[in-house]
C-alpha cells in the first residue's frame, strides 16, 4: 500500500473539486496529482534507491504537498525539515537521518535545480539506511533522553490507519472547507493527508493577523479551523465584528488550552474551541467535541478505536498515561528501536500525567515527555539544552516549557554558571548560531543547581510551569 | 514613560539577533513581512516585549498597519506600554 493511491483516487472522485487555495489560485484534485506525477518524473532523475531518506524543506505551499506524495511515490521516506533550521541543524540531520538529499525552495552552497523554486542537496551515504523490511513513510525526528535524535517512524499503512482513526472524530468530507496556518512541516499527518483523502477544500492562510484570516474564512466559507492557542487568541481579541458562521469545529491543537482564550473566543465568535491531545508516537487520541464548553480543560474521550489507562493512579485518580490503538508508531529511527520494544504488553506509555473522569474525559495534568509547543511547533528541550552547555559560562540547563496566558506554553531555561563564568548576555545569540529562531528560550533563569532524580541522579524533567 | 525610539532600537536589536538573518539589512523602515517576518516571529517578538518590558501587547493592537515595519511596531508598543 502507497498513500499516493490515496491522493490518485481523490483525483479519480473529485478531478474538478478545489483541493487547495493558495495565494487565492485555486488549484484542483486533478491538478494536484498532475503536479504530483510531474515531482515523482523529477525524483526519479536523481535514481534514488527505494527506501531513500529525503528531507523535505519547504514552507507551507502546494509544492510542499505534491513533493510529499512525489517522494512516496518514487518509493522514498519523508523525513520533514523545518524551514527555520540554520546551516549546522540541518547538516545534523542530514547526518543522523542518513538522508540521500535534502529537497528545499532555496537553493544552498552545493544545491541543484530539479524544478522551478525546488532545488536539491544529495549526500553521499556509505550504506543506504536500514529500514528493516519496513515500507515506511515517513520519519519525525524528535529528540531523544540523551542528547541524540530519534526519528519516529511510520509506514504507509500506519498512516492510513491514523487518518481513519482520527477521521472517525473530525467526520471531514468533501463538503469541508479547512482554513490551514500551521507549518505542514510540524503537522501533515491527520491533517493535510486526511483532508485530501476526505476530498476537501484546505485554503492556505499566510495572513499574520486577524482580520484578514477572518475575511479567508468568510470568503471561502471555511468550516474547519485547526490551530494553535495563539492563533485562536489571535481572532478572539479582533474587533472588526466579522463573524465566523460558516464555522462547525474550530480545533485548538499543540498544547493545553489557556481558559481565557478558550473564554474570549467563546464570547466573539459564540462558538465552542475544542480541545484534542496529538502524540507524535500515536497520532490523534483523544478530543473533546462532547463537552468542550463545560468540560474546556479536558482533551476529552479517546477516540472509538483506542484505550486509554491510567497507570497506577493516587489518591486523586492521576497517573501515568498509556494508550493502545491504531496508528502507533513502527519503530524509532536512531538508534533503531522496533514497535515491540517501544510498547510495554501493548500499550505506549505516554509519559504525561492525567486523570478520567467518571464519564470516560481525559484530563492531561502535565507533560512528562518534555515536548513543548510554542504556537504550534515542536520543541525538545534537550537539543536545546545540549547548545546551552556547549556555551563556556554554562555548567549544566534545563529547559521547560512555561504555561502562559495567551501561547499555552512559552520555552524557557534554567542555567547553572559555570566556573569561568564570563557572563551569559550572548547567550541569546550564541543560540541563534546553532538552533531555529523559535526554539531559542525566551528567559533565562541562573540557578545554584538543578533538580535531579534521586535513584538515578538524571535531571529532572519539570512539567509545564506556571 | 518610555520613549518610541527607545523601543525602536530594543526592537531593531531584537529583530537582527534572533529572527533575521545577518543578510537581511533590516532597519526601522523595512517591510517586516516582505522580509520573511511570520507568525512564529510575532510570536517571538511579543514574548520578547512581555519579558524586557512586562506586558503583553493585546493582539487587538495586531493590525497590518502596525506590522508594516519596526517604527510601526515601536509606535504600537509604545503607546500600549505607556498606558496606565
Amino acid at each position: 500500500m502507497n498513500l499516493t493511491e490515496l491522493l490518485e483516487n481523490s483525483a479519480r472522485r473529485w478531478p474538478q473539486k478545489t483541493a487547495f487555495v493558495e495565494d487565492s489560485s485555486e488549484i484542483s484534485y486533478a491538478a494536484l496529482a498532475g503536479k504530483n506525477n510531474f515531482f515523482a518524473e523529477k525524483l526519479k532523475s536523481l535514481r534514488l534507491p527505494a527506501g531513500a531518506r529525503v528531507g523535505l524543506c519547504f514552507p507551507n505551499s502546494v509544492n510542499y504537498v505534491a513533493l510529499t506524495y512525489a517522494l512516496w511515490k518514487i518509493n522514498a521516506i519523508v523525513v520533514p525539515v523545518p524551514t527555520e533550521c540554520p546551516a549546522e541543524e540541518l547538516s545534523e540531520i542530514a547526518a543522523t537521518m542518513e538522508l540521500a538529499a535534502i529537497l528545499s525552495q532555496k537553493p544552498s552552497a552545493q544545491s541543484e535545480p530539479l524544478a522551478p523554486e525546488i532545488f536539491v542537496s544529495r549526500f553521499k551515504l556509505a550504506a543506504t539506511p536500514d529500514n528493516h523490511g519496513l515500507n515506511i513513510a515517513f520519519i519525525r525526528f524528535t529528540s531523544g533522553t540523551t542528547n541524540a535524535r530519534k526519528g519516529v517512524v511510520l509506514c504507509h499503512e500506519t498512516v492510513r490507519a491514523r487518518v481513519a482513526a482520527a477521521n472517525q472524530a473530525f467526520q471531514i468530507t468533501e463538503h469541508d472547507t479547512v482554513i490551514w496556518c500551521l507549518p505542514m512541516a510540524h503537522h501533515f499527518l491527520i491533517t493535510i493527508v486526511l483532508y485530501l483523502n476526505a476530498g476537501a477544500t484546505v485554503v492556505l492562510a499566510r495572513h499574520l493577523t486577524a482580520r484578514p484570516f477572518l475575511e479567508a474564512v468568510n470568503r471561502w466559507r471555511g468550516t474547519v479551523l485547526y490551530a494553535a492557542p495563539f492563533h485562536f487568541s489571535l481572532l478572539a481579541r479582533d474587533n472588526s465584528g466579522a463573524q465566523i458562521d460558516s464555522v462547525r469545529l474550530a480545533v485548538a491543537t499543540t498544547c493545553a488550552l489557556p481558559q481565557n482564550v478558550a473564554e474570549d473566543f467563546f464570547r466573539r465568535f459564540g462558538q465552542p474551541l475544542v480541545p484534542a491531545l496529538g502524540i507524535i508516537e500515536l497520532g490523534l487520541v483523544a478530543i473533546n467535541i462532547d463537552d468542550p464548553r463545560g468540560r474546556w480543560n479536558s482533551v476529552g474521550k479517546p477516540l472509538a478505536d483506542f484505550r486509554v489507562k491510567i497507570i497506577s493512579p493516587d489518591e486523586h485518580g492521576v497517573g501515568e498515561i498509556a494508550v493502545a490503538g491504531p496508528g502507533i508508531c513502527d519503530a524509532y529511527a536512531a538508534p533503531w528501536q522496533s514497535r515491540e520494544n517501544l510498547l510495554r504488553d501493548g500499550w505506549f506509555i505516554t509519559g504525561d500525567l492525567g486523570k478520567m473522569d467518571a464519564e470516560g474525559f481525559l484530563f492531561l495534568l502535565s507533560r512528562k515527555t518534555a515536548v513543548i509547543n510554542l504556537a504550534g511547533r515542536k520543541v525538545f528541550p534537550e537539543e536545546i539544552e545540549s547548545v546551552l552547555n556547549r556555551h563556556p559560562s554554562v555548567a549544566e540547563s534545563r529547559v521547560f516549557g512555561r504555561l502562559h496566558p495567551q501561547l499555552g506554553e512559552v520555552v524557557e531555561a534554567e542555567i547553572v554558571l559555570s566556573a569561568e563564568n564570563g557572563g551569559i548576555e550572548n547567550l541569546s545569540h550564541f543560540c541563534r548560531e546553532h538552533l531555529a529562531a523559535y526554539k531559542i528560550p525566551a528567559r533565562f533563569h541562573v540557578v545554584p543547581a538543578l533538580p535531579r532524580t534521586p535513584a538515578t541522579g538524571k535531571i529532572r524533567r519539570a512539567p509545564a510551569a506556571a | 514613560m518610555i520613549q518610541p525610539s527607545e523601543i525602536e532600537a530594543e526592537l531593531l536589536a531584537f529583530l537582527r539577533r534572533d529572527i533575521f538573518s545577518p543578510e537581511t539589512n533590516l532597519t526601522a523602515d523595512t517591510d517586516l513581512v516582505a522580509a520573511g517576518f511570520d507568525s512564529m516571529s510575532l510570536v517571538k517578538l511579543l514574548l520578547h516585549v512581555e519579558t524586557k518590558y512586562g506586558r503583553w501587547i493585546p493582539e487587538s493592537e495586531i493590525t497590518n498597519e502596525a506590522l508594516a515595519s519596526v517604527h510601526t511596531l515601536a509606535a504600537t508598543a509604545a503607546k500600549v506600554l505607556n498606558e496606565k
